[in-house]
């Protein structure tokens, strides 16, 4: 249960940072390692799809960004997706009804990712922004409320990508984590080269399946864990009870590292990497 | 030999005085004692300070140093719209309530006054009163101050002001004010004749002084030095300095003196120069009016393209002589004058004796035909009264960073990129690039005059080549002198500066940075092989993507592209995120809206703030094109929010720290119209406000 408070805890940081600029502070160089509209009022750090849109419409080879992302995208792969994200959050926050992974549904996100790119080469346009909804969440609510916005067919659009995704995220759990998030598609390039990972002792394995029933990600962590659908989370880790999944930082492709499960948790028995 | 020593120290010693100086008011020494910046202030602090206070809506900061001392500045605007100042007086990075100034509304702003406390790098810190003024809806401040400070040598008075209100005296910029002719008054405005930089030395009765300053501007050394002449005094009553020039159209020789006897307008001015376009065709009637009576206007033309002076004078058939010399600001007479702004225009009467300067129209009509019915006599006649206040100092505006040496290779052409920022809210207009003081065997590219608007940015190239034909090496170091004007209301200023470009012979030349790639294209090959490796081999692998990332982040901020990424996120384009639909770029104006518009009786200027990627924004600019097409009194101007991201968060488009667009600022009155819905009807809505 502990591992769920420490990423609440994490979680909340990054719902925290998202709102940091009611300190004050304005719009920074850092990019933002997840799914948090740049729009927002107080946001004052960069959406990487957002910025990722205007470099190819700039036509500017994104050196920085790219940096970037792989550096958040080795730390903690999709991690950050179930320990950072806001919009994670809020999904994990509707999560009522874990549903099995639709396999055939996964490439969409790859799909939205490169549509994305396409459009903003192609068509010279941030669509992507203009459907999200984060963007409807955290800006086009907001400055409806400013007042700076009107309820024109734009905003009643982002209303509408708002309103099926949070029905989405209510019928099935992490439904724009799973399918959609373009964001999520780019971490989950780095999922398995990471160094957080989640990690599987086979000699404690039954087989019993809990894990499957825990994952907000409806997939088999005891056979997945750390493919481009596991969003490290720990729920799976939580749910055995015979504690054979573990969540830690290590070497990607090494085993033997201790679970993680807390942060003052001590060093000992070896793991076999789920890598393997 | 310790006596000569001695002797000689005693007899240095005896020729430098040290006088006291102490604070003064600048109400009784004159305007120039009133030294006014402009001050830019930013959505974020420049360093970590923290703000205490009750919650603001907008907040924008600024780092005023004063010596050593910091002080944060915070302007912010309240949620019920009330406009505050808090400047971190204890500086402790923290602003506390208690550290708000309290102000007064003023005509067109918010007034407050504070007392600072300057801490120079050596001597005792001192007080240092300011005046703050915050021009209503801008992103600046004006600074008042100077810390004039005044005492007495040889029974004149003498005083010394901080012009480049940094909180140091004896900086570039700090200047003395001499009442050289004892009359009790010291005219120290710009081109006053007692007003001295703290190089230059003064003549008092026929003998000349320098003056070294302390820091802390707590006295003066004065010791003799080489004699100067005094400089002619240029106010009103005093004999006006004689020059001879050559005719621009005819050529012949004429002089000032020849046309004692007439009234005389000496009126320096440029073609390039707006305000004094605009006084042209004022002129040309008074001179219609008055010529055969008596009144002569000499113009003395700053240009430097004679094409472009001959083009106005037959365009408008300027009947009056010219004199040009295609120097610009060098020119002789304008030196001889010490004109450091046009239009500058001194009426002069039957005797040759300044009587008036940059007279209005309606005034300036009037004292020519006073002047005109003056009998000739040959006593000159009673001061007019003092001239006219000079508001604003005219001082470089641009900050320009030159690398730290370029390599040159003979016949080898070498690129040196010259970043110039502007540092001031004014547009500085062609601005050029010179070598005054180039060897022979050099030749170099420079890019044609361009302009830098309100705290800019510009990238300049420069192409050296350098041939050694004479077998000697080239100097280490040259002059690059950039020139430009930039105007204030309804004054125009030059300004010169310059930078040293170093070089080294023999190194490679400084090559373009070609875009590593790779780094990018390894990246990429990593992340799919990742996919595939397992055990030591992914953990490797791990390691050299960690090293690839770090390259292509390092490469990225040194490309500049994490500021590019800060200002693609700093401006909110409505449309982009969806706030806003995306119009198509054609704007109907319904027939009775646009008849509205076209009788709208006052003058209005529409300034529209856009940015490349904003697809509501073409929408924006045509329907403002069609407003003003069907008015002439409307006039438009199109702003790259992104590019003068400056004049944005001068006008006021920058809202938490993200400029929107489009946005529609109506000059006259600072009203901004965000967003294209019902633009037109509120267009005509904030017209209607216009006093």
């Amino acid at each position: 249960m502990r591992l769920r408070y420490l990423r609440r805890g994490t979680q909340g940081l990054g719902v925290l940072l998202g709102i940091f600029g009611i300190t004050g502070l304005g719009m920074t160089h850092l990019i933002f390692p997840g799914l948090h509209c740049y729009a927002c009022p107080l946001a004052v750090t960069v959406c990487p799809i957002g910025l990722l849109q205007n470099l190819v419409i700039a036509g500017s080879i994104p050196f920085y960004l790219l940096g970037v992302l792989a550096l958040y995208g080795l730390a903690l792969g999709r991690g950050w997706c179930g320990w950072f994200c806001p919009f994670g959050t809020v999904n994990d926050l509707l999560a009522f009804r874990r549903a099995k992974f639709v396999r055939a549904l996964s490439p969409l996100k790859i799909l939205v990712l490169v549509g994305t790119v396409v459009a903003a080469w192609r068509l010279l346009d941030t669509w992507f922004c203009k459907l999200c909804p984060a963007a409807s969440l955290t800006a086009s609510l907001p400055y409806f409320a400013l007042g700076l916005a009107q309820p024109t067919t734009p905003f009643w659009i982002h209303m509408g990508t708002l309103g099926g995704t949070v029905l989405g995220m209510v019928l099935v759990s992490r439904f724009w984590c799973r399918y959609l998030c373009p964001m999520g598609a780019l971490l989950s390039l780095f999922n398995r080269a990471s160094f957080l990972g989640l990690r599987i002792r086979r000699e404690k394995c039954t087989e019993c399946k809990r894990c499957r029933e825990a994952c907000p990600m409806g997939i088999d962590p005891y056979l997945e864990g750390n493919s481009s659908n596991c969003i490290k989370c720990g729920e799976c880790v939580e749910a055995c009870p015979h504690k054979a999944l573990s969540l830690s930082f290590g070497f990607p492709g090494g085993s033997g590292f201790a679970p993680l499960r807390f942060p003052w948790a001590r060093s000992g028995s070896r793991g076999i990497s789920a890598h393997k | 030999m310790v006596f000569l020593l001695a002797f000689l120290f005693w007899a240095f010693s005896v020729q430098a005085e040290e006088i006291r100086l102490v604070p003064e008011s600048p109400e009784n020494l004159g305007d120039w004692a009133k030294v006014v910046q402009a001050f830019r202030l930013y959505p974020t602090p420049s360093r970590s300070v923290r703000y205490e206070g009750p919650t603001l809506a907008t907040q924008l900061w600024g780092d005023l140093a004063l010596g050593q001392a910091r002080y944060a500045l915070l302007l912010g605007v309240t949620p019920q719209n009330a406009v505050e100042l808090y400047v971190d007086l204890d500086r402790d990075n923290r602003i506390s309530p208690g550290e708000k100034l309290s102000g007064t509304r003023v005509s067109g702003g918010m007034a407050w006054t504070v007392s600072l406390r300057s801490e120079p790098p050596q001597g005792s810190s001192f007080d240092y009163p300011l005046q703050i003024l915050w021009p209503e809806g801008r992103g600046y401040l004006f600074l008042v101050g100077g810390a004039v400070r005044a005492g007495e040598f040889r029974g004149r008075r003498i005083a010394l002001v901080d012009g480049d209100l940094d909180g140091v005296f004896g900086t570039k910029g700090d200047f003395l004010a001499v009442d050289v002719d004892g009359d009790g008054k010291i005219y120290a405005e710009p081109d006053g004749h007692e007003r001295f930089s703290l190089n230059e030395p003064f003549t008092l009765g026929g003998e000349s002084f320098r003056a070294e300053v302390p820091p802390d501007g707590r006295s003066l050394r004065i010791s003799s030095a080489a004699y100067t002449p005094p400089k002619v005094p240029l106010i009103p009553g005093s004999p006006a300095p004689n020059f001879t020039f050559r005719e621009f159209r005819t050529g012949e020789n004429l002089s000032l003196a020849s046309f004692r006897g007439k009234v005389v307008l000496l009126d320096f001015w440029a073609t390039w120069c707006p305000p004094c376009m605009a006084s042209l065709p004022g002129l040309l009637e008074l001179y219609r009016e008055f010529h055969a009576q008596g009144f002569e206007i000499v113009g003395v033309s700053l240009d430097e393209s004679a094409e472009d002076l001959r083009r106005v004078i037959a365009s408008y058939g300027i009947p009056w002589p010219i004199a040009f010399e295609g120097k610009r600001w060098d020119n002789s007479l304008a030196n001889l004058w010490r004109v450091y702004q046009i239009p500058t225009a001194y009426l002069l009467d039957k005797q040759g004796i300044i009587r008036f300067r940059d007279l209005e129209a309606d005034a300036l009509r009037k004292a020519v035909s006073e002047l005109l019915s003056e009998p000739v006599t040959l006593e000159a006649p009673a001061p007019a009264p003092s001239m006219p206040e000079v508001s604003l100092r005219p001082e470089p505006i641009l900050e320009l960073r030159v690398p730290k040496e370029t390599g040159i290779q003979e016949g080898k052409a070498a690129k040196v990129s010259v970043r110039v920022i502007n540092t001031s809210p004014y547009l500085a207009e062609e601005v050029r690039f010179s070598f005054p003081d180039l060897p022979p065997g050099w030749e170099v590219e420079v890019p044609a005059p361009f302009n830098v608007p309100a705290f800019g940015e510009r990238e300049a190239q420069i192409q050296i080549l350098f041939k050694d034909s004479a077998g000697k090496s080239p100097p280490a170091a040259v002059r690059l002198s950039v020139d430009y004007h930039y105007c204030i209301e309804d004054a125009c200023f030059q300004m010169s500066q310059e930078e040293k470009l170093a070089f080294v012979l023999g190194a490679s030349p400084e090559r373009a940075l070609s875009l590593p790639w790779w780094i990018l294209a390894l990246l990429a090959a990593g992340v799919l092989l990742s996919w595939f490796l397992f055990g030591r081999n992914l953990t490797v692998l791990s390691f050299v993507l960690v090293g690839l990332g770090v390259a292509a982040l390092l490469f990225g901020v040194f490309w500049g592209q994490a500021r590019q990424a800060q200002r693609i996120a700093s401006v909110l384009c409505t449309s982009c995120v969806g706030i806003e639909e995306a119009r198509a770029p054609t704007a109907e104006i319904p027939a009775a809206l646009l008849s509205e518009f076209q009788n709208f009786p006052k003058t209005a200027h529409l300034m529209v703030f856009y940015t490349p990627w904003c697809k509501s924004c073409p929408y924006a600019k045509a329907l403002v094109a069609q407003i003003a097409s069907v008015n002439p009194r409307i006039s438009v101007e199109l702003i790259d929010a992104d590019e003068k991201r400056a004049e944005a968060e001068a006008s006021g488009v920058i809202r938490n720290g993200k400029a929107v667009v489009p946005a529609i600022v109506i000059r006259e009155t600072g009203k901004i119209l965000f967003g294209t819905e019902d633009l037109a009807p509120r267009i005509l809505a904030a017209l209607r406000e216009i006093p």
